[in-house]
């Protein structure tokens, strides 16, 4: 197998080979309400590039072997923090069913079973690109690397809209407001922080507010309805959108075929190997459950 | 029969013959788990394991049902991914290519008719990487309403002998557990020339949403896979030893060397290992090394030894 680059960032750039690991849990943090930061130290880790997951074990793995909860979770890689020689790994996560409970209760030096970096990144910017985030719940999670690569992008800008049901629910908006150059806006469902509404109702003023269509592009990822609104709105601006689907998953590389997603062009595309990142334009909606 | 000195791991020979095809060792992936093989090849050396079988095949690339497409269920995996898969001419002209030599690959076969089977066995003989075929039975079957082949003893007899004349390679049977009588099952194959059965295949079972009050998967009905019917597939693999005397290749929660040994105590010749590949990616090498290591610990200079060497102080077994 060829040996890739760490942290590929351009466009057809190959990405790091997969491996899979025992991961040692250095903390596990309370970001608040039900949200988790968990960092992580995978020997040998190959680095990533923006828009790639990892399936993590749903917990710790235990002196006797536990097969319930069965599947590894899939998390989108939040960002590399500087390690002991090769970094570590952040991961944001939502305590929701049992897989994410376990994972929060890991204590420091544990072991969660890890296989990463999986699936294809996004794509390179444009030309001067304006790239517009738009991150649903833990769907920010997703976003936050591409951010600060889309920073590097001459005569680019960078906005990250933000939506949660309530201030509680927000996850990372810290790490966004402390980057360079972006500018960050935030929606919530209750109006407990920013304004009151949906992130594609903010995504909707951004764009209505004069954007150049040619340099725009929005990227989404977060629950299907806020993606493919997300999607709806670019379009009548004229303007391309990314998405990153979170659709359910057993192994995470392409031999399960559980995770296919159907496509615009007819058939499905495996999730987990041909995206999560897709152009909005190739899925088949209405047919996501 | 007790066994007392230990040798050592590397004195011990893994080797076994599966119905004419010969393995390095006894441990096989199965089919629908292990992609065409070269998925695997970051995490796991294809040369470690005893071989695998690759997805099922059809004549013409098949697409699946619509998604959700898996659940989660206590220590199972429940799936209905249908027949999706790239078909026979692409397997055999771009995935077969892309392994490497030294890789024992079974190939699977499943159609909606007798004929399409049949099909796509000739196609598969004479392939030179194809060390034996695989006959899917789990597989609706359209012109009997739906029902699987392998539901029915005579349709199962029918798809049998048509596989068989179509092909001269070594031919498994692979069985439904959705099913009264495994044993009877088994004999069908025997009767009709197959060299060999793998069993289990999915075990149909139903999962529902509560606040949804909808079934989970789309296509309702799946497949329950994974630890939670590891005793119902040993129990068959058990009946289905005393049934035929055919090589048996056991399938069903094996996620350990110590989940596959009572496979092969059993009456298993040979295991394969499915949707724990999932969760690990390489635990089908951990598992050959892990046999190799018990028939050590336990005396046992063959692995092939193991198979049967089940002790059973009640006497014969009651069918
Ligand atoms: C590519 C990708 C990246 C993701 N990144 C993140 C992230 O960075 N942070 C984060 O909090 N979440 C992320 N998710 C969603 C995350 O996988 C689910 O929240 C998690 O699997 C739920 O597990 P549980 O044990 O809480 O739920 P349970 O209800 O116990 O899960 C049962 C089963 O359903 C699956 N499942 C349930 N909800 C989801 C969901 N929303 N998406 C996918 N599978 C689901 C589980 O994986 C498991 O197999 C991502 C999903 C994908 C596909
Ligand atoms: C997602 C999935 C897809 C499968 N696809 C096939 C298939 O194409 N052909 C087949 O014979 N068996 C298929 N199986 C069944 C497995 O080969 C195996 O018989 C079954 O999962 C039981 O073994 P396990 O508990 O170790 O997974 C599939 C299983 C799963 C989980
Ligand atoms: S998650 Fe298994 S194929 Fe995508």
């Amino acid at each position: 197998m060829v040996k890739t680059p760490r942290s590929p960032s351009g466009p057809g750039e190959p990405v790091p080979e997969p491996l899979r690991a025992g991961a040692t849990v250095l903390e596990v943090l309370d970001e608040g309400g039900a949200n988790r930061r968990i960092r992580v130290r995978v020997e040998g880790w190959p680095g990533f590039a923006a828009g790639q997951f990892v399936m993590i074990g749903a917990g710790p793995v235990m002196a006797a072997p536990r097969t319930d909860p069965l599947l590894p979770r899939p998390m989108a890689i939040y960002r590399e923090i500087d390690g002991s020689g090769s970094p570590d790994l952040e991961i944001l996560f939502k305590v929701g069913g049992r897989g994410t409970a376990l994972l929060s209760e890991a204590r420091a030096g544990d072991v969660v079973s890890l296989v990463g970096p999986l699936g294809t990144p996004f794509p390179g910017a444009i030309p001067g690109e304006q790239a517009i985030l738009v991150g649903g719940g833990t769907g920010v999670a997703s976003i936050y690397q591409l951010a600060r690569e889309r920073t590097r992008v001459r005569d680019g800008s960078v906005s990250v809209l933000f939506g949660a049901r309530s201030a509680g629910d927000l996850m990372g908006v810290d790490d966004f407001e402390a980057l360079d150059a972006v500018a960050v806006s935030i929606a919530t469902e209750d109006g407990s922080r920013g304004s009151s509404g949906l992130v594609t109702d903010l995504l909707a003023a951004a764009l209505a507010d004069g954007i150049d269509s040619s340099r725009a592009r929005v990227y989404a990822c977060g629950p299907v309805g806020m993606m493919r609104r997300a999607a709806e709105v670019a379009k009548t601006h004229g303007i391309g959108c990314v998405v990153s689907l979170e659709n359910h998953m057993a192994c995470g590389f392409g031999v399960c075929l559980g995770c296919a997603a159907p496509l615009s062009a007819g058939g499905f595309g495996l999730v987990c190997r041909e995206g999560p990142v897709f152009d909005a334009e190739a899925v088949a909606w209405e047919g996501l459950p | 029969m007790t066994r007392s000195a230990e040798l050592l791991p590397e004195n011990v020979d893994s080797a076994v013959d599966l119905a004419g095809i010969p393995l390095r060792n006894p441990v096989l992936t199965a089919s629908g788990t292990f992609g065409y093989g070269a998925e695997f090849s970051p995490f796991l050396d294809l040369t470690r394991i005893g071989g695998f079988v690759a997805k099922s095949l059809t004549l013409e690339p098949r697409f699946g049902n619509p998604p959700p497409r898996i659940a989660e269920a206590p220590s199972a995996l429940l799936n209905a991914i249908s027949l999706e898969n790239v078909g026979v001419e692409a397997f055999v002209r771009e995935k077969l290519p892309a392994l490497p030599e030294g890789v024992t690959i079974i190939a699977s076969i499943f159609e909606t008719s007798i004929e399409g089977y049949g099909e796509v066995a000739k196609r598969l003989t004479g392939v030179p990487r194809v060390a034996g075929l695989e006959v899917n039975a789990s597989c609706p079957h359209v012109e009997a309403g739906g029902i699987e082949f392998g539901q029915s003893p005579s349709v199962l007899a029918e798809l049998v002998r048509t596989v068989r004349r179509s092909t001269d390679v070594p031919l498994l049977v692979k069985l439904s557990p959705n099913v009264t009588s495994i044993s009877e099952m088994a004999k069908v194959c025997e009767a009709e020339g197959a060299d060999g059965i793998s069993l289990i295949n999915a075990v149909q079972a139903l999962e529902v949403d509560v606040e949804t009050r909808r079934p989970v998967l789309a296509n309702r009905l799946g497949g329950l896979s994974g630890p939670a019917i590891r005793p119902i597939a040993l129990r068959m693999v058990w009946q289905a030893a005393q049934a035929v005397s055919i090589p048996i290749c056991g399938i069903g929660g094996i996620a350990s060397a110590e989940d596959a040994v009572k496979f092969l105590l059993c009456g298993a010749t040979a295991v394969q290992v499915g949707t724990s590949n999932y969760l690990n990616p390489a635990v089908a090498g951990e598992i050959a090394d892990g046999i190799v290591a018990y028939a050590a610990r336990h005396g046992f200079a063959k692995v092939a030894e193991l198979t049967g060497a089940l002790l059973d102080p009640v006497g014969p077994p009651q069918s």
